[in-house]
């Protein structure tokens, strides 16, 4: 049987065990959406491209087309994944991002932004860490996907004035009289701001505080409400922060 | 398509067909080789099933496969019980043991963190781990995880964990296999190789 071979970019989202040695791996591909492929022997000690495969790598692949599922033959690193695996803070911001990353990728459907947006916040992760990359990535994501949260004007009555709640049902911040949802904080919105006008760079310089904390508990909250489903990730690393 | 087989052959191939790496072509080739072959062969496959299945529980310390309330290793007196060696799977010791590197005593966590798959700490076996340091006067614990992102995800949040015990926490060096080649290895772990390289000592 002819296969047919292409070569794309692609990060790793996730891996399954598949039989004796061999793996499934999930790839988030720069030109053709997201694709399940074969890896054959990456388990072994001795295998060529094993380690390239692990969930989060950033790799050009050779992949062969199948029926089901294509399959991985040959698979070279764009950059390393050492600082990503070196903290467990990066290592679980690393993971949120490839769990929301999965969530909306949808398979054999191009999606080059969503590509670029995940090898970016990889690459702030590994570069500098900070605890708002992860709710940064998840405000960009529902942007990106036409629902961005309305945060200058209340979305009830279009009130300028104090902005003191969050809700995404109603699809971004609410003043004292209309008040629902959670209640949101002026250092809070002010981060939510900088992230979605324009000044991520300025945001992901904040230190963490309370705001922050906030700032991700929103955008967690508000992505869930879109996938309608929960995000593992972040409720198990919260805990850990607090264990 | 209908079942082709008498419900007896049809019940055997789907439960063999249940076990892992086995599909529905190998289930089939198992099930007729065990038709053909004497019936105490299979009277013997039978029992070692089921004597395995009933004699066999987790050792009550270390939560490797036992016989007893412990295992042979956490009943052997002249292990160094101040060294626990944690892997994620008994097969893991099996591994280890074979190197002849090791005599401390193991800890089976039964598994790796996953958060994808909804796996955390609660479902390993991690706490029974921090029980054991104080009584066992524990002076090193070493990381024996599986050196992919799950492994390695659970051989650091165990290292934080334990950071208020004091104890000394070590994990597996990770480096190129032997009779490996350079040229093919990937370079996080050539990286590692040179990162833990060492002195050569004649």
């Amino acid at each position: 049987m002819a296969s047919h071979l292409y070569r794309d970019t692609a990060v790793v989202l996730r891996t399954y065990k598949l039989g004796e040695a061999d793996r499934i791996v999930v790839l988030l591909t720069e030109a053709h959406g997201k694709v399940r492929a074969v890896a054959k022997g990456v388990r072994k000690t001795k295998s060529k491209f094993g380690a390239r495969l692990e969930p989060m790598s950033h790799v050009h692949l050779l992949l062969s087309q199948g029926r089901d599922l294509d399959v991985v033959s040959q698979a070279e690193s764009v950059e390393s994944l050492a600082p990503l695996v070196a903290d467990l803070d990066h290592l679980t911001a690393g993971i949120a991002v490839l769990e929301a990353a999965d969530q909306m990728a949808l398979e054999r459907e191009p999606n080059p932004g969503l590509y670029r947006m995940v090898v970016g916040a990889l690459r702030t992760i590994a570069a500098r860490g900070g605890s708002l990359v992860v709710p940064a990535f998840y405000w960009k994501l529902l942007a990106a996907d036409g629902v961005r949260p309305e945060l200058d004007v209340c979305v009830r009555c279009g009130e300028a004035g104090p902005l003191v709640a969050f809700d995404m049902l109603h699809g971004g911040v609410l003043c004292r009289t209309c008040r629902s949802g959670a209640p949101l904080s002026e250092g809070a919105l002010e981060i939510m701001r900088m992230i979605l006008g324009g000044r991520l760079n300025d945001a992901l310089n904040t230190p963490p505080s309370r705001e922050t904390h906030e700032v991700m508990a929103h955008a967690t909250r508000s992505l869930e409400h879109h996938i309608e489903r929960r995000l593992r990730t972040v409720a198990m690393f919260e805990r850990a922060e607090l264990g | 398509m209908a079942n082709v087989y008498t419900p007896p052959v049809q019940t055997l191939i789907d439960e063999l067909g249940r076990l892992p790496g086995v599909g529905p072509k190998s289930a089939q080739r198992i099930a007729f080789h065990l038709l053909k072959i004497p019936a105490e062969d299979v009277a013997r496959l039978a029992m070692a099933i089921t004597d395995a299945k009933a004699r066999v529980r987790f050792c009550a310390r270390c939560w490797n496969v036992a016989e007893q309330e412990l295992c042979p290793i956490c009943l052997d007196d002249r292990r160094d019980s101040s060294i626990i060696c944690v892997v994620e799977e008994s097969r893991d010791i099996v591994a280890v043991e074979k190197t002849g590197e090791f005599r401390g005593r193991y800890h089976v966590l039964l598994g790796a963190m996953n958060p994808l798959e909804g796996i955390g700490p609660e479902q390993l076996k991690v706490k029974e781990l921090f029980a054991r340091i104080e009584p066992e006067q524990v002076q090193e614990v070493i990381l024996c995880t599986n050196p992919n992102t799950e492994g390695e995800v659970t051989a650091m949040y165990i290292a934080r964990m334990m950071k208020p015990f004091g104890v000394k926490v070590t994990r597996i060096a990770s480096g190129l296999p032997v009779g490996g080649d350079l040229e093919y290895a990937d370079e996080l772990t050539l990286g590692r190789a040179l990162e833990g390289r060492r002195d050569i000592t004649n």
